[in-house]
């Protein structure tokens, strides 16, 4: 017969199958009372009839199962059968079952959320077509080490013009602007980029249109703007009629025509831009020029086909020639070649990967424990297993049994699983203190969901070999016989005993993984940033001008005139102003020279971050005042000469001697700069970010002047810092209703953002090495009671034979410390061969931290308690019971 | 009757029905007396067999009273069944010519 004759068969078979049955037991049972009619004719008894009947006939069941072949779908068949056998067997053990069930939902879960993370964070995941052909470019310098700064506008234009990898590249930066209008002024994130911009991302403007070639030129932009779908909706009620129309940007000289809206969701690659300005309209023609003004990054697309290193290759002969060119600007200059995702989620990655191997340890101990109490109800269906191979089953068969009942349980543990991990992810990124770019949301995809489907798989194999395994090895025959009972295989021993190493040591890694990063989290969070960050606000607002009479513009309100309304306020103790805070990503670089410091080049060319503070900043950051003083009030003015500078400048040019009267000046020691005078020295602030500044250059401080319409503002309370926010915010607004006050943060919250992807990883690693500790504990407290209960019978000779209490225990938790011991062991071994790999995770720690001996000191008190309860019990056996055991 | 040369079975089957319809036990009687009780291994072994050839279209099956009035299966030879076993005797004939042949002369 044909294999499709035969499958259209068994299909038609399937409406029938009741039928069918029920005819073969019938045709069966006539064949059987007839024999039996006969035999009985010949004289024997009805019982050796039946028996006759039967000897004759041979297997019933078996040759009933070779008939019903002809119509089923054998495989098929037995799995239902094998799965119906293993939810009854499972549903006679609840309490089996429902641990072992949480133990697998716990391990799969915690996989599949991290699984979902990493999944999210890929390339592919990015929500721009072919996203894996996207790069930023850096123009980066040669100093001390590469640092990255950016491209101008001018070497822009040259690799655009030059470079042969790419299909396109667009300029990008982002900045805020205050959207005026309305009832309240708004401050809003705006992304500046080149025409191409939009045509790289794969996205088209919904409404209007994007912005042309030529809106995008360095002489006389036209003024046009493209919004966001947010914005349009929430400022200019999604009215069509907008395009065509003005918005006034402060502070531009003249109004902006909305040209185009972009379809919702899109935010840009900064992920909250909710407006787009032409790369040029913003920036001054002389800036545009500058090749030296360095400060954005540009956004390409490689040529199909083009690796990352033909790219970079081509770059770099770019920079080269650019480099003779202009060895001016361009000397020690390069450009680093960046794939987006690594951009978006580089940093991120090797946390993740962290957490994913923790995470399946978490997995492989809640395996050993499952196994564990396979095995232990294995032996307690020898006789059972022992029967069904004496009936025939094979032993193909009986380890499909175990194996489909191993997945059976692994598919329940991952459907808990699954509802976990999705609550988890979900709580994850709401809660997370790393920010994740808002297109990771939490969703169980078809790649998750495959992957989820194979791990249960897999641990369904492992939970089904491992009593299989087990069973092959004690003799089956033993089984049958009632004397095999009370004696345990050593090699079944051996084997669970293994499976409590395995688990220990396992923990132990996770919660010396755990504790180190705990550890990190604490050195980061008392790192001495430089200043005090308690009881700190921080805001900025943007001072808008007004022009009076024919004199310069001047700000609504003068800076000394705000800090008196600050200041007014209850619960503030002090209050500064600067052009740029600590930590708020505002700091901006400058060259500068030293007044008789020996010649530079490009490389230890001295650099400097400015900042513009009113006299009262270091004190209201308590930052320590090294040698000389702060500003006095009549310092106050844009033309003042005196300048602070933190001690790595005296550390540098003047070692040893007075700083105080020594001279610097921007640029060149050449330049037309007018020299300042330094008279105060503070100490080094992590300024730009925590643990480090991303570069070692020092920081200089000059009087504040109302110049900058960007104010910084930091505030110091006697009372919870955020509770201040509202009144702070009114007291500005007293000051002039136009001011838009944003970026509203404590300053614990600004450290906190530097070490939040620590403090993620330390959380998560911190679950994981819980459930790990508690899942191992339940794990030992299972053998130990197993092997208790196996060894009632020695226990009650011992006791019988004068052993007392002590001694029982002795042997119980000795039995158990051994294992403990070995498991911590190879952990301890192992979690020094792993902390090498995390080491870009830690801060400040190393594996032989205290931290990690408490974690093991943890595991052990833990494990020897868990140890501890059935050798108790073990204690109270009555050997006289214990005898009768069997 | 399992342990016979493989497709012997069949052929007997094929070959105590072409007298006419019967239900199984009546060809393990048939099979048995007719063999002079040689032929008398496991009789379950009989049901597999007829039903592969029921599903092979060489056998139509139905329900019918027996001699003692009970309901029974009854198999009846179909004409692919009828040329299956002349092509099997045929077989049969010229193998077991053959083989007795060799066991003769040898």
């Amino acid at each position: 017969m044909s294999l499709f004759a035969s499958v259209v068969h068994r299909l038609a078979a399937i409406a029938r199958r009741r039928r069918l049955d029920r005819d073969l037991d019938d045709e069966l049972a006539f064949h059987l009372s007839m024999r039996e009619a006969d035999g009985r004719a010949d004289g024997l008894s009805a019982a050796d009839a039946t028996r006759d009947a039967r000897r004759r006939f041979g297997n019933v069941t078996y040759l009933k199962e070779q008939t019903r072949d002809m119509w089923t779908f054998q495989p098929f068949e037995r799995l239902m059968q094998d799965i119906r056998y293993a939810l009854r067997t499972l549903g006679r053990s609840p309490g089996f079952t429902i641990v072992a069930v949480f133990a697998l939902a716990v391990g799969i879960g915690g996989n599949t959320a991290i699984f979902s993370l990493m999944s999210a964070s890929r390339e592919a995941a990015l929500p721009y077509p072919d996203a894996g052909r996207l790069v930023q470019l850096w123009g980066n310098v040669m100093r001390a080490k590469v640092e990255r700064r950016g491209a101008s506008y001018p070497d822009y234009q040259d690799w655009r013009a030059q470079a042969k990898s790419f299909d396109d590249m667009s300029a990008f930066d982002s900045q805020w602007i205050t959207l005026v209008g309305g009832d309240e002024s708004e401050r809003i994130l705006s992304e500046d980029v080149d025409t191409s911009y939009f045509s790289l991302l794969g996205v088209a403007p919904a409404l209007g249109r994007t912005f042309r070639a030529d809106e995008n030129v360095a002489s006389a932009p036209p003024a046009v703007v493209v919004l966001s779908d947010g914005l349009w909706r929430r400022r200019f009620n999604a009215d069509p009629a907008i395009l065509g129309h003005s918005v006034t940007l402060c502070c531009a000289p003249r109004p902006y025509t909305v040209i185009g809206i972009m379809p919702a969701g899109f935010k840009g690659l900064s992920d909250t831009a909710e407006l787009w300005l032409p790369f040029t309209a913003w920036a001054s023609a002389d800036v545009l020029a500058a090749r030296g003004a360095r400060g954005f990054t540009v956004l390409a697309r490689l040529k199909r086909g083009i690796s990352m290193s033909t790219a970079q290759a081509d770059l770099d002969m770019i920079s080269r020639r650019l480099e003779q060119a202009y060895p001016q600007t361009n000397e020690k200059r390069a450009v680093e070649v960046s794939p987006l995702d690594v951009e978006l989620f580089g940093s991120l990655r090797p946390a993740l990967r962290t957490l994913m191997a923790a995470v399946s340890f978490v997995l492989l101990i809640a395996c050993a424990n499952v196994s564990n109490l396979l095995i232990a109800r294995s032996e307690a269906r020898q006789r059972e297993i022992a029967v069904r191979t004496a009936l025939g089953a094979g032993w193909r068969r009986l380890l499909a049994q175990l194996v489909t009942e191993g997945c059976v349980l692994a598919s329940m543990g991952a459907l808990a699983g699954l509802a976990l991990a999705y609550a988890a992810t979900r709580a994850l990124l709401a809660t997370s203190p790393v920010t994740f770019p808002s297109f990771v949301t939490p969703h169980i995809d078809l790649r998750v969901a495959l992957f989820t489907v194979a791990v249960s798989m897999a641990c369904g194999i492992v939970l089904g070999l491992a009593p299989a395994m087990h069973a092959r090895v004690s003799r089956l025959a033993d089984a049958l016989k009632d004397s095999a009972r009370g004696s345990e295989g050593r090699s079944s021993q051996r084997v669970r005993s293994a499976l409590v190493v395995v688990e220990v040591s396992l923990a132990v890694v996770l919660l010396v993984g755990a504790g180190l990063m705990i550890r990190s989290v604490r050195n980061l969070a008392a790192l001495d940033p430089g200043f005090d960050p308690r009881s700190l606000l921080t805001l900025h607002a943007s001072i808008p001008r007004t022009a009076v009479g024919t004199g310069p513009a001047r700000p609504v309100v003068e800076g000394r005139a705000l800090l008196d309304r600050l200041r007014a306020i209850p619960g503030v103790s002090d209050v500064a102003l600067g052009n740029d805070l600590p930590l708020d990503g505002g700091a901006g670089a400058s060259f500068y020279a030293a007044e008789g410091m020996p010649p530079v080049n490009a490389q230890n060319m001295p650099r400097i971050y400015v900042h513009r503070v009113t006299p009262g900043f270091f004190s209201a950051l308590r930052m320590p005042l090294r040698a000389g003083r702060t500003f006095t009030e009549a310092e106050v003015s844009p033309t003042s000469p005196a300048v602070i500078v933190s001690e790595n400048v005296v550390k540098r040019f003047w070692p040893g001697q007075d700083p105080i009267g020594k001279r610097i000046k921007f640029g060149s020691e050449t330049s037309n700069n007018p020299w300042m005078s330094i008279v105060g020295v503070v100490g080094e602030v992590k300024y730009r970010a925590l643990p480090e500044n991303p570069t070692a250059d020092p920081d200089m401080y000059l009087p504040f002047a109302d110049r900058n319409a960007l104010v910084g503002i930091v505030v110091r309370t006697t009372i919870p810092p955020a509770s201040l926010a509202p009144a702070v915010r009114a007291a500005i607004r007293s000051a002039d209703p136009s001011i838009p006050v944003y970026s509203v943060a404590t300053m614990d919250d600004l450290t906190g953002q530097q070490t939040a992807q620590s403090r993620f990883t330390m959380w998560l690693m911190g679950i994981f090495a819980a459930c790990a500790l508690m899942l191992a504990v339940v794990g030992i407290y299972g053998v130990m009671s197993y092997l208790v209960a196996q060894r009632t019978r020695e226990i009650g000779i011992r006791l019988a034979l004068g052993a007392d209490h002590g001694d029982i225990l002795r042997l119980v938790v000795g039995n158990g410390a051994r294992l403990i011991g070995a498991g911590i062991a190879i952990g301890i071994a192992a979690s020094l061969a792993l902390s090498r790999l995390v080491s870009t995770l830690l801060f400040g720690v190393t594996a032989a931290d205290p931290a990690a001996a408490a974690a093991v000191a943890v595991l052990a008190a833990v494990a020897v308690v868990a140890c501890y309860l059935p050798a108790a019990r073990a204690t109270r056996i009555n050997p006289i019971r214990a005898l009768r055991y069997d | 009757m399992g342990d016979f040369l493989p497709g012997t079975l069949d052929m007997l089957i094929l070959k105590t029905l072409s007298r006419g319809p019967l239900h199984g036990y009546a060809i393990v009687q048939f099979i048995h007396d007719a063999s002079r009780d040689v032929l008398a291994v496991e009789e379950g072994a009989l049901y597999p067999a007829l039903h592969r050839l029921e599903v092979r279209g060489l056998l139509r099956s139905r329900w019918a009273a027996s001699d003692n009035n009970r309901r029974a299966k009854f198999y009846a030879l179909t004409a692919s069944g009828r040329r299956a076993l002349s092509q099997e005797s045929d077989y049969w004939r010229r193998v077991s010519a053959a083989v007795t042949r060799v066991m003769q002369t040898a």
